[in-house]
């Protein structure tokens, strides 16, 4: 036994003296000490009852965090705040993954959600909408008129559950095609632009096969869902694409249709990777960077995805997805998922109500949302600015694109509910392979969406 | 077994209680709650269930359609005899021998224990590197060794067998650990005795070692069903949602994707609510077919 | 055990523990290996040795700087030393009723035991955290009281582990041991700690190893526990590394970080097994 007692005296002298050095490396623990004493002085100033702020604690969740790239922004803008105002934050953001949405969920339910909340506007948020637990921008324009003047109502994310705004969004997404530029070289092809046509574009593609590379870096397996976006979007147009149809023979309907028979296609005409079936995505991404293959169908994340994975960022570059139809190569898909919420909780508390006011208005300021967003889309009204000068060749182009477009469409998949992606997602390596037809695919997908919503959901 | 000490039964009470309540707290009841979720409607992990399936029973009937399921299930069954035959099997054979050779017994027992330590996310990286289509490690030798065509280790014949492999090696250590801690419960002297009236290496690890260890091997029978009930992140990260096409499918790696992929959380507690099931019958046949001897 | 001659048996023996060491040890140094290497080449170059050019710190700088990590060590060793400890504690005691007494329904109990191996944590987690919210210990600032909720689950979670184990382990106990103390005048809880415990040590010292390990590697309890600064050393590392795409030299970085104190209190803990041994040979 007294050995047992020595390594638990050991165990326990190693854990103090951690404990020591991590006390003086920690920073935030003297701010949440400090959160404390600012309670106090919080109280006593809502004694004054006066419009003022300072001295109010705000919690808040992002998921600004981890390794994205706005993390460091975030975190400096919101020490910023925290000084000029005199208030605090408890942050408690995380990267966002799905451990994490649950955890925001189960916080809504036993009631220690944060005041403010910046997450995603789709259906990930249905569940406190629902419940009422978060405030609309309309009801929060009641207080303060000028709430948000600066975005464009439109833009602004609405939600899927009643169409009504509430978060106000900082920096959005598009999805373009990324080229790698040695590539296309070998294969004597030039790169696309928005004048090439789907089969100009097709054309692209058998020669790059025939020059010994592979023309599509794509993981059918894994991630399929951006090419079955665009391949729809090419059989309808920017204010028809995020529709989702009612019957499998209705416009949409054949539109889906159309779109992955456009991708069996080319499959068939082997312009994937040989294991897209089975491959990850990482793999495939791999082999664009590798130099293997050519083009990369994803979002504006990836910018700075490339930028990190490979020292020759000059040879990479992005563009439009070539269309045919109704759409033009310049009709892109993008959009704005997530914003920042004001939670119930927050607002019936006369303070924090003007805290997170304050805070939220900081955040989306048109200079701090320039800064946030650099090439990706904005709901502002004059547009972000971005100094060039900062930006990588790959980013310029990014950012020359997102300027010269001509219409700008949601992903219709956005409001599929997660369960019923599953035959045209996961099921996709059985669409192109002819295993399933694909008309019965689309229905099947129909009928689960049908039988998602109680018959009472739809207001 | 039992003798006059533990006649009287007072003490009882005060030897269960503590366990028993951190698990019936933590574990039981909200397993029950679980179950009751099954007959429930629930669509993100985490919010409120939206009153009950019609008919109540829908996802457990459900279950006995899936096709998915039942890939499931014939995989984990697989799984199950390949994790009694390779990793007890290999671990029982590692302890004996760690047991027997002289030198570096130390050595290896601290060695044997490095798989189970490093994060499945980080294995997962290390072996798709290996079976790789393009330029992984496996593919890398065969092409020197002059082989023509590359292999798709993950395509539709051969995913189930690189799936097993990294999982079986991985846990390896654990049964080796438990069996070495079994083993050396044994007394020296046995050996010795033995040794002395002429009985060879062999002899004296068939009729003496293996039956003393017969109670710590039932342990480690039933330790190796659960865990392949269960195992999911391995699997997962190697192959998520079952690719291809969903041959890989474990029940482990099929309630996990039910959670976080589809998002069907109550099918996923009416899953896991059979998987509990089906470890306390199998638990239960090995505990008869390995009924406890006294030695 | 006293031949003299290396016998063809042992050099076999020999080589196919050595062959099996080789699997063990190559994953854990190539990992450590990649951890030196810029991302960019991992993927691409992974299995060579970075050499000059190749070597850089860049992994480990970026895992350092940007947060605390020595503060995330204390946390999760604090939480998974203390699962370890009342896990064997709790479950010693009920092992040992478990085997010793017979009574009605400890077939019942030992089922449910078994049953409570099979609970997926998220099946549970929803629940659980729930109920501890209603008693106010998570989603507070307080670290200590979040290190708590997460500890609490942890505990029952590899309660069922360890009681399967530990009865395993029991039973083999020859029990003449705590006839002949209960014949000195020893009453049950003497007979407990004075002969069973010390008898069981190496089984504690399994059972503690893996209860530890598991509570350090359990990211998703940690994820949901622990709110802001408050970071065990998996989840904290699990930030660094999640984005779009992974980012393989962090994740080297990381996980080697993450792996280092383990192995040190496995090697530590490893030698009381070999404790154990010796005095497992009790003469009667």
């Amino acid at each position: 036994m007294k050995k047992k007692m020595a390594a638990a005296a050991l165990a326990c002298v190693m854990a103090v003296s951690l404990a020591a050095c991590g006390g003086n490396e920690q920073s935030e623990n003297d701010t949440t000490s400090k959160s404390e004493t600012d309670k106090e002085t919080g109280k006593e100033e809502k004694k004054g009852a006066e419009k003022k702020t300072g001295g109010v604690e705000l919690n808040v969740t992002t998921t600004f965090a981890g390794n994205d790239t706005n993390a460091q922004n975030y975190k400096d803008a919101a020490g910023k705040w925290q000084d000029d105002t005199g208030n605090t934050i408890n942050d408690t953001s995380a990267t966002s993954d799905e451990t994490f949405k649950a955890r925001v969920a189960a916080d809504f339910e036993v009631g220690s959600e944060p005041d403010v909340l910046f997450y995603f506007n789709g259906m990930d948020s249905n569940s406190f909408v629902e419940a009422g637990k978060v405030i609309s921008i309309d009801d929060i324009r009641k207080e303060y008129p000028e709430y948000a003047d600066n975005m464009k109502d439109e833009l602004m994310g609405a939600s899927p559950v009643d169409n009504v705004n509430y978060s106000v969004p900082v920096n959005g997404y598009w999805e373009g095609m990324f080229v790698n530029k040695s590539v296309l070289e070998e294969a004597g092809v030039d790169v696309p632009n928005a004048d090439t046509s789907w089969d100009d574009f097709m054309g692209i593609c058998q020669k790059v096969k025939d020059a010994g590379y592979t023309p599509i870096a794509a993981s059918l397996a894994q991630i399929p869902h951006y090419w079955f976006e665009f391949t729809i979007y090419n059989h309808l147009a920017p204010d028809t694409h995020a529709v989702l149809p009612e019957k499998v023979d209705d416009e949409h309907g054949k539109a889906w249709v159309a779109g992955l028979e456009d991708m069996k296609e080319m499959y068939e005409k082997g312009f994937f990777p040989e294991n897209t079936l089975s491959g990850t995505d990482d793999e495939t991404f791999q082999s664009f960077i590798d130099g293997k293959a050519a083009f990369l169908v994803d979002g504006s994340w990836k910018v700075g995805g490339i930028e990190e994975a490979t020292d020759d960022v000059d040879n990479f570059t992005v563009t439009y997805v070539p269309a045919k139809g109704e759409r033009k190569a310049t009709d892109i898909i993008g959009g704005l998922s997530s914003g920042y919420y004001i939670t119930k909780k927050a607002w019936d508390d006369p303070d924090k109500r003007e805290a997170a006011v304050s805070f939220i208005e900081y955040m989306t300021s048109d200079e701090m949302v320039s800064k946030f967003a650099l090439t990706s889309a904005t709901a502002l009204k004059d547009g972000a600015k971005v100094d060039e000068k900062e930006l990588s060749g790959l980013g310029k182009a990014g950012l020359e694109m997102v300027n010269n477009i001509t219409g700008i469409s949601d992903a219709v998949q956005d409001q599929i509910p997660t369960e019923c992606r599953v035959p045209i997602f996961d099921g996709m390596p059985n669409i192109v392979t002819g295993k399933v037809k694909i008309p019965d695919a689309v229905t099947e997908v129909l009928t689960m969406i049908e039988d998602y919503q109680p018959e009472d959901a739809k207001k | 077994m039992s003798s006059n000490i533990y006649k009287n039964k007072k003490p009882l009470i005060f030897f269960l209680a503590p366990a028993f309540a951190f698990m019936l707290i933590f574990l039981y009841y909200p397993f029950v709650k679980n179950i009751f979720n099954s007959f429930c409607d629930i669509r993100g992990l985490g919010t409120a269930a939206r009153g009950l399936n019609t008919p109540w029973y829908a996802n457990y009937s459900r279950m006995l359609s899936d096709e998915n399921m039942r890939t499931a299930l014939i995989n984990t069954l697989i799984m199950i005899l390949v994790t009694i035959v390779g990793q007890v099997g290999i671990a029982l054979l590692l302890a004996i021998l760690v047991d027997n050779v002289k030198h570096g017994a130390k050595f290896f027992r601290v060695v044997f224990f490095f798989p189970i330590v490093i994060s499945a996310t980080a294995l997962g990286l290390l072996f798709n590197l290996i079976f790789l289509y393009d330029k992984g490690m496996i593919n890398q030798l065969l092409g020197a060794m002059g082989v023509g065509k590359l292999t798709d280790w993950k395509d539709e014949t051969h995913a189930l067998i690189t799936m097993m492999i990294p999982v079986t090696w991985q846990y390896v250590g654990f049964y080796f650990i438990i069996l070495v801690t079994g083993l050396n419960n044994i007394s020296e002297e046995l050996y010795e005795a033995a040794a002395i009236d002429g009985a060879t290496r062999f002899q004296r690890v068939r009729f003496i070692t293996l039956p003393l260890l017969y109670n710590v091997i039932c342990t480690c029978i039933i330790l190796a069903v659960t865990g392949a009930l269960k195992v999911f992140d391995l699997p997962w990260v190697m192959f998520p949602k079952g690719i291809p096409f969903g041959k890989t499918w474990l029940t482990g790696t099929y309630m996990y994707y039910q959670v976080f992929n589809a998002t069907d959380v109550d099918y996923s507690s009416a899953i896991s609510v059979l998987i509990v099931v089906l470890g306390v019958i199998l638990s239960k046949a090995v505990n008869k077919i390995f009924k406890e001897r006294d030695y | 055990m006293k031949k003299r001659r290396i016998s063809f048996g042992q050099v076999a023996a020999f080589l196919f523990l050595s062959l099996w060491a080789l699997t063990t040890i190559y994953p854990i140094i190539w990992v450590m290996i990649n951890s030196f290497k810029d991302k960019k080449i991992i993927v691409s170059d992974s299995f060579s040795l970075p050499s000059g050019a190749k070597f850089s710190m860049a992994n480990y700088k970026l895992a350092f700087e940007r947060l605390d990590v020595l503060g995330a060590y204390r946390n999760s060793l604090i939480i998974s030393f203390s699962v370890a400890v009342v896990v064997i504690l709790l479950a010693g005691m009920a092992s040992y009723a478990l085997v010793r007494y017979t009574f009605r329904g400890r077939d019942f109990l030992n089922a449910l035991v078994i049953a409570g191996m099979m609970f997926p944590v998220f099946a549970t987690i929803i629940p659980v955290f729930q109920l501890m919210s209603k008693w106010g210990i998570v989603n507070t600032s307080d670290l200590w009281k979040s290190l708590l909720a997460t500890a609490l689950p942890q505990i029952a979670g590899n309660m069922s582990f360890a009681i399967v184990v530990l009865s395993g382990y029991i039973k083999g106990l020859p029990i003449e041991l705590e006839e002949s103390a209960y014949m000195e005048g020893a009453n049950i809880f003497q007979i407990f700690g004075k002969v069973v415990m010390p008898l069981s040590k190496p089984s504690f010292a399994t059972v503690g190893i893996f209860s530890f390990l598991w509570s350090y590697n359990d990211l998703f309890t940690q994820s949901f526990m622990l709110r802001g600064n408050q970071y065990g050393i998996t989840r904290l590392l699990n930030e660094l590394t999640s984005r779009e795409g992974t980012n393989y030299g962090l994740m080297a970085a990381a996980v080697t970080l993450v792996v280092i104190p383990i192995l040190i209190v496995y090697i530590f803990l490893q030698k009381y097994i070999i404790k154990g041994m010796t005095a497992g040979a009790i003469k009667g």
